[in-house]
């Protein structure tokens, strides 16, 4: 079956369960504005006792915060629900369904929950960011804008890789339920610039659980901060993992002989 | 009654040490934000000088003291009980003839924090090591710490299980503890030393109970407090502990006539 079918099949599913629950729907649609409040709250207080953090202005840190919340809202809408599904096929053996369907696996099992009501979260993200980018009126060149828009993409695309190594493990270690917890924990240093942290924590969200690739580098790209070999490895470091990580998945799965058998 | 807490001690002690894998990654949400607060103010710190008089040591004090006492005084019990509630099978430890939450709630919290702290201990020493803080640490401070946490803990522990109460009217109870965590965050100095805020916002996070569970023990620890300031945050406590109790007792009846109205 083509990709797309699939994908329109699995949102049209998703649509329908959102609808069944309307009243929950607004009220995770209120609870998301409110932390977006939350987080102006935080930028203002930060700037009523600062005129930079690092180099980056109110404007850049806004727009940072944008780049955040896109993550954050992939996690929520994709990962979580997904990662929840999949665990409990492992344990319950539900998963040798979704192994036989006649479509790509890895596929399946990343998108077929999308809490489809984060689009408003993405709208709110967008709107952030487009507000940040104003505000700290940077100009960028037409050249440093397509860096961050192909950075962004890489950076999303590595911390989907790193999400699939994270489950795909649990075809080896059963037990591995929590897969997800480390990368939710450190998610929320996605919402400050990395060059922040101290240098132990830096590598960690730059190269072990690398938020910071989908946060803090398209926007250094966009603001001019990145020499082009950096711009150049990181999209190749997204390409790599991608690769990497649906061989690791694979072979997962080749591993894998169910719950019931 | 000492004996029925000892009892639900080792139930949830041995509950607890099961998970204790599990209970090594759910630190890394302890240590996450304050880390990652630690270094935002030490960044500003650090480029303007100091900010309203701290220097980027007082921040590393400041946070490296706020991550133990973060441990000892929140709490769990949303995430103990809420499901129980929503799922009927709290009606089990209904039958018993004790208080669930008193007891079972209470002491699996406890039982939580006392592994956690375990393995948060030479976490601690590493940051300790990475960030070299002066810390001055009188032992009268300490001693008089030991209350603080304690009640501290209490507060935190009645104003979560008043909000998972709500569970028993609406299946929406996570959206209102979420919003009790952005306030609670903004007002208990876990996002900024309070001293930082505008005055107005300081008067009132010091009438609000959030901050006596967080800033209150930490400042203390610290010595930052003047006597006065101690006697009214002391004072504070008791009144916040005994008005809580007092709603949490009254919620509690309403609940069980409302449970036995939608489950029998």
């Amino acid at each position: 079956m083509h990709p797309f079918l699939v994908l329109a099949a699995l949102i049209k599913i998703n649509v329908q369960q959102e609808l069944a629950y309307r009243t929950d729907t607004l009220v995770n649609m209120l609870v998301s504005l409110m932390w977006l409040g939350w987080e102006l709250t935080g930028l203002a207080i930060i700037f009523s006792n600062a005129t930079s953090l690092a180099g980056w202005t109110f404007g850049d840190l806004l727009a940072l915060s944008g780049m955040w919340r896109l993550l954050n809202t992939f996690m929520q809408a994709v990962v979580y629900p997904n990662t929840e599904k999949f665990n409990r096929g492992i344990r319950e053996g539900t998963l040798d369904y979704t192994l036989l369907q006649p479509a790509n696996s890895q596929f399946l099992v990343s998108f077929s929950r999308i809490a489809i009501w984060n689009l408003w979260n993405v709208g709110l993200a967008l709107a952030t960011i487009a507000a940040g980018l104003l505000i700290s009126e940077s100009r960028p060149s037409p050249l440093n804008a397509a860096a961050f828009l192909a950075l962004t993409a890489s950076g999303g695309l590595v911390i989907y890789s790193l999400w699939i190594v994270l489950i795909a493990l649990t075809f080896w270690f059963t037990k591995f339920d929590n897969n997800v917890t480390l990368l939710s924990a450190l998610a929320d240093t996605g919402r400050f610039p990395a060059t922040v942290y101290p240098i132990w924590l830096r590598v960690i969200v730059t190269f072990v659980i690398p938020i910071a690739v989908a946060t803090t580098v398209p926007l250094q790209a966009l603001r001019g901060d990145l020499p082009w070999w950096q711009i150049a490895l990181a999209l190749a470091v997204g390409l790599v993992a991608s690769f990497l990580s649906s061989q690791l998945w694979k072979a997962g799965v080749r591993r894998y002989s169910g719950a019931s058998a | 009654m000492i004996e029925i807490y000892k009892r639900f001690w080792q139930v949830n002690w041995a509950e607890q040490w099961q998970y204790r894998a599990n209970l090594l990654m759910f630190l890394a949400y302890w240590l996450v934000s304050p880390i990652v607060y630690l270094a935002v103010w030490t960044a500003i710190a650090n480029a303007e000088g100091s900010i309203n008089g701290l220097t980027a040591n007082d921040f590393a004090a400041y946070y490296l003291t706020l991550l133990p006492v973060d441990i000892i005084t929140s709490s769990i019990t949303i995430h103990v009980l809420a499901f129980k509630i929503q799922e009927g099978t709290i009606s089990n430890e209904l039958m018993q003839p004790v208080h669930p939450i008193l007891t079972n709630t209470l002491m699996n919290n406890i039982a939580f924090k006392a592994l956690t702290l375990i393995a948060f201990v030479p976490i601690w020493v590493v940051l300790v090591l990475l960030f070299r803080p002066t810390l001055t640490i009188a032992p009268l401070n300490l001693l008089l710490a030991i209350p603080a946490l304690v009640a501290g803990f209490l507060i935190h522990f009645f104003i979560e299980s008043l909000i998972t109460l709500v569970a028993f009217w609406t299946t929406r109870v996570w959206a209102i503890w979420q919003f009790n965590e952005a306030v609670s965050m903004l007002l208990n100095g876990a996002f900024v030393p309070l001293a930082l805020m505008p005055a107005w916002v300081q008067l009132v996070a010091q009438v609000l109970p959030y901050q006596l569970g967080l800033s209150f023990p930490v400042l203390l620890i610290l010595n930052r407090l003047p006597a006065e300031a101690l006697a009214l945050n002391f004072g504070l406590q008791i009144a916040w502990l005994a008005a809580l109790y007092a709603v949490f007792a009254f919620l509690w009846k309403r609940a069980l006539r409302q449970f036995s109205a939608v489950g029998a």
